[in-house]
């Protein structure tokens, strides 16, 4: 299936057919969920109305872990089997990861400030996920400061692979230190403690914002492609141009 | 004398020898040290408070300022070329030299913060105890600047590079060793458990690391 999908040929067939429907599911899922989580759902009997935050941080911290854990997984495919749309897709993920999880960031600086009483706190999760923004932003910086492609891709795959090892700390942070951030209450063995009034609306909100990854993903990659397709055009063309220029003047 | 051995001392010699070998760094970490107090003014017991976390940071802060030259120089010369067609493991040939260079270079950290923490009010044995979980933590602290500067080695101002790369896979050596400065200032009792910690991040660290920076080091010269 990864062999079949690594011509980019092909991939560019499947990327255009599935776009158009990955926007519109985008929409149609924020349409049902935005209501739902910011109007309809019942406030919070704690935090009222500040609770909304919610149905974007969660999902937002969600998808900047996913993110980042979908970098290392094409990083690994890359640097094992040096298929290039792997690489595409790790360099592709990388900007929205950190668009994400800095939306988290902001988000819960929101939500803080009216329920802790500060727009942060050093606690042990809040700062693990300053260091997964740091992390993305090394990748990047990493991969714009190389300027041999393939030795970017390469060093770029290293990096994000050792950077995995922060994940399960950020997972687990806040069972392991007894912080101020309030522990996992949807994915739990013993099942979520979150009342399903606000469980349902998260859920519609987190597949919404998990096909607005994905979707920008795609086109993100396309966009590579046809980036690197032109510019191997141009550098054909000057060649061509070079050789008629000599030819004229021999 | 067994060739990796035999590098171990080469490279040794050349850290000792080149470029200021530890002056550098050492020099670096005292400025960082009288700096702090000045900014953050000399109310004792603040600075007594901080002490751990900004002795630990500031030990850091030196690793990172002196990786640049760890591989860039050898990169640039073509030694690199000659380390991998040697015969002897290239992962064994990157430990040996970011060992060797860590031993050299940073031996004068752990004295530093002894030191230091005496000046800022510490008591004797809470500064042995930072300076041990410092020295614990040296060696990874150093394998991670060194993977770093491996990914970033011959890129222009690869320093800033550097220091975006390894911070944040550093964060955990940096927590256990201030965190055992604390314990022990504290006396909370959790010394020993921070001293063990750090050291089993550096333990993993000179498992993977050299693997890391091998695999970044034939990334350039393929």
């Amino acid at each position: 299936m990864i062999s079949y999908l690594a011509n980019p040929e092909r991939f560019d067939r499947l990327a255009r057919a599935l776009i158009p429907w990955g926007w519109s599911l985008t929409v149609l899922l924020f349409a049902a969920g935005l209501p739902w989580a910011l109007a309809f759902s019942p406030p919070d009997y704690q935090q009222s109305e500040t609770v909304r935050i919610m149905y974007v941080h969660v999902p937002a911290a969600w998808l900047g872990l996913a993110a980042y854990a979908g970098l290392g997984v094409a990083s690994f495919v890359y640097f094992v089997w040096r298929h290039n749309l792997a690489d595409l897709a790790a360099r592709a993920i990388a900007p929205v990861g950190a668009v994400f999880t800095a939306l988290c960031l902001v988000t819960g600086a929101l939500w803080g400030k009216p329920t802790w009483g500060a727009w942060w706190v050093w606690d042990a999760r809040l700062t693990s996920m300053l260091v997964l923004l740091l992390l993305y932003l090394g990748y990047m910086a990493l991969r714009a400061a190389l300027e041999d492609e393939r030795l970017a891709a390469r060093a770029g795959a290293i990096l994000a692979m050792a950077g995995l090892i922060n994940l399960p700390v950020i997972k687990f942070s806040v069972d392991w230190w007894n912080t101020l951030h309030q522990p996992a209450s949807v994915f739990r063995l013993d099942g979520p403690t979150i009342h399903a009034s606000k469980l349902w609306p998260l859920s519609v909100m987190a597949l919404a914002f998990t096909m607005l990854l994905a979707t920008l993903i795609l086109v993100r990659m396309r966009t590579l492609l046809l980036t690197r397709r032109a510019e191997a055009l141009e550098r054909a063309r000057e060649r061509r141009l070079e050789a008629v220029a000599r030819e004229a003047g021999a | 004398m067994n060739p990796l051995l035999a590098l171990f001392a080469r490279e040794m010699r050349l850290a000792w020898a080149g470029g200021g070998g530890a002056a550098g760094p050492a020099a670096f970490n005292l400025a960082a040290l009288s700096l702090a107090p000045l900014a953050i003014g000399p109310a004792p017991e603040i600075l007594t408070a901080a002490a751990p976390g900004i002795i630990a940071f500031a030990m850091l802060l030196s690793t990172l300022q002196s990786s640049e030259r760890l591989f860039g120089e050898d990169a640039a010369d073509g030694t690199l070329e000659l380390y991998l067609l040697s015969g002897q493991g290239f992962t064994l040939v990157c430990l040996a030299k970011t060992l060797a260079f860590a031993l050299a270079v940073f031996w004068p950290a752990p004295v530093i913060a002894a030191l230091a923490g005496i000046a800022y009010g510490m008591s004797v044995e809470a500064s042995l105890v930072l300076a041990l979980g410092l020295a614990l933590a040296a060696p990874g602290l150093a394998l991670l600047a060194g993977f770093a500067g491996a990914l970033a080695a011959g890129v222009k101002r690869a320093g800033l590079l550097i220091a975006l790369i390894a911070a944040p896979l550093q964060v955990p050596l940096l927590v256990f060793a201030a965190g055992a400065g604390r314990a022990a200032l504290d006396q909370t009792g959790t010394a020993g458990a921070n001293l063990m910690l750090a050291a089993a991040v550096s333990l993993a660290a000179l498992v993977l690391a050299p693997a890391g920076i091998a695999a970044a080091l034939k990334a350039r010269l393929e």
